[in-house]
């Protein structure tokens, strides 16, 4: 076990910013992704975690500072010197002393960018750095806070596609924050779904899929002629431009298979779709609060 | 971490020219101006008399705004936090940016004394004098990185940090004599917040025991304790207000 959460809370004045009831463990290995809205509490978790706000309960670990790496969400460098200075410093290392971190450097196509000051990088390129002198810390625990916020979808690909390529045969802990559900989709095998500073699930992807969505869900465009067609089928809460069916087995993947080709429509099966999946989580905690107050 | 903060300071120019040229150029304008209608005996004098008033400027340059500048521009973006993130402790940080700071004052003081020995051929100090300016010069430099380091972490902006530390470094210098109005000719209330100020013994007094004499230090002393417990309140409160848990 790397760390354990248990009754947590932090508070910003009078307002709770997050309270977490049920413990919450990681275990050595685990991905686990963290996912809410703004305001959720993601951050403040991820700083309450590294000691950074105050708070109250109990986080029980024996890793020290130096085990836990993190990429913040903003992570800003001084202007004055070309980068590769700020990165030997900062590594206590030459770069043409170091085979690993030229490696890294390799890999994330950065050797360009060394001689440039900070401001002088693209978005992309800022987070590439961050990221390459946070993998060089071979950290127990390593934190990406929204890794890809504010870059373009080209660059968020490619860079979650070098992340995931890094990370694939590796056994490094990593708590990936982010906005963006493929992104966890492809990183995370577990998932902590933040509402409003409340815990509304935790858990094994696959088993929370399957908890809130069932064994498959299918996707079609919301229209009139859907709805229909679906109505004897079991609808999950999805966004408004779409119509969720939850599957429970193979007979009713089948079926609905074949409704959609006889009737010319397109489809989307996912087994592992996130973002129905917290819809559903959050719909169904809502459920239980009001079903609490009555 | 030392030769990080070197570079990080050799990105600020304002540093270099408020630390090392200006006072140079302001002790070369200010002598040939004054001592073009002086007898030519009292060149020397006036020479060093001024030399004495614009020392002062380096410390206040170089730690007061040029420190205030970059440190003032970390704190906005979060920079301490980020290397502390890296494993960085605060102290280690603190460290190397003030061997940094006093490696390029101490630069700055080599460079200003060749300059007034080669250029400006002040008065041949006795060893005692000399010492005491230094000590004095590194004292109040401290102070002076004191001051910008709270008002960096009070502030937590770098618009309103030098600002405020720009608005002291000038108030300072008019109350100290540096500006060409002697602390003497100011209005009595000013007068005595120059008191309480070491840089106004050092301008004003410190020629009179330049070639040897007697010099009574208590003033001076009690200046130094009374900015250094303003030093102390300013750090301690910088402390408080980014208090954590």
């Amino acid at each position: 076990m790397l760390l354990t959460i248990k009754q947590l809370q932090v508070k910003y004045g009078k307002q709770t910013a997050l309270q977490i009831e049920q413990p919450i463990s990681i275990e050595k290995g685990e991905r686990i992704g963290i996912i809410g809205s703004n305001g959720a509490g993601k951050t403040t978790l991820v700083k309450a975690l590294l000691g950074l706000v105050p708070y109250q309960g109990q986080i029980i670990t024996e890793l020290t500072k130096e085990k836990i790496a993190v990429h913040m969400q903003f992570n800003h460098y001084v202007t004055t010197m070309p980068i590769k200075y700020i990165m030997e410093a900062i590594l206590n290392t030459k770069i043409k002393e170091n085979k690993e971190l030229q490696n890294l450097i390799s890999f994330f196509d950065f050797k360009p960018c060394l001689s440039k000051k900070f401001p002088a990088l693209s978005g992309g390129q800022k987070q590439k750095f961050t990221i390459i002198m946070v993998m060089m810390q071979k950290a127990e625990l390593t934190f990406y806070d929204e890794v890809t916020s504010g870059l373009d979808f080209e660059t968020r690909q490619k860079l979650m596609e070098k992340l995931v390529t890094w990370y694939q045969d590796k056994k490094d802990t990593l708590v990936v924050i982010s906005h963006y559900y493929e992104e966890l989709e492809q990183l995370a095998d577990k998932l902590l779904i933040l509402d409003k500073g409340n815990v509304i699930a935790y858990g094994k992807t696959k088993e929370l899929f399957r908890l809130y969505c069932g064994n498959a869900i299918f996707i079609v465009e919301n229209n009139q002629k859907n709805k229909e067609l679906t109505s004897n089928f079991q609808i999950l809460k999805s966004p408004n431009h779409l119509i969720a069916i939850s599957c429970h087995n193979k007979k009713e993947e089948q079926d609905l298979t074949e409704l959609f080709i006889t009737h010319n429509i397109n489809f989307k099966r996912s087994n592992s779709d996130i973002e129905i999946m917290s819809i559903n989580a959050r719909e169904q905690n809502i459920k239980k609060q009001s079903n609490l107050f009555e | 971490m030392v030769l990080y903060e070197l570079r990080n300071n050799n990105g600020n120019f304002m540093t270099y020219f408020f630390g090392i040229v200006f006072p140079n150029f302001m002790s070369y304008f200010l002598t040939k101006a004054i001592s073009e209608d002086a007898p030519m005996q009292l060149y020397q004098e006036i020479a060093t008399s001024i030399m004495l008033t614009m020392s002062l400027i380096m410390p206040m340059s170089i730690m007061l705004l040029g420190y205030g500048a970059v440190y003032s521009q970390e704190v906005e973006h979060e920079i301490p936090l980020r290397m502390h993130l890296f494993g960085f402790e605060e102290k280690d940080l603190i460290f190397g940016k003030v061997i940094a700071q006093v490696v390029i004052l101490t630069v700055a003081f080599f460079v200003f004394g060749i300059f007034q020995i080669f250029v400006m051929d002040i008065q041949k100090p006795t060893m005692f004098s000399f010492f005491c300016l230094l000590l004095s010069l590194y004292l109040i430099s401290i102070m002076m990185l004191i001051i910008s380091h709270a008002l960096s972490n009070i502030f937590r902006k770098f618009s309103l940090t030098f600002g405020v530390t720009m608005m002291f470094y000038f108030f300072m210098m008019v109350l100290t004599g540096m500006m060409g109005v002697k602390t003497e000719q100011l209005p009595k209330a000013l007068q005595a917040i120059a008191r309480t100020l070491p840089m106004t013994y050092i301008s004003n007094d410190f020629i009179d025991f330049w070639q040897g004499g007697m010099y009574n230090f208590m003033p001076l002393i009690q200046s130094f304790l009374f900015l250094g417990a303003i030093c102390g309140i300013l750090l301690l409160f910088s402390f408080h207000k980014n208090k954590r848990t």
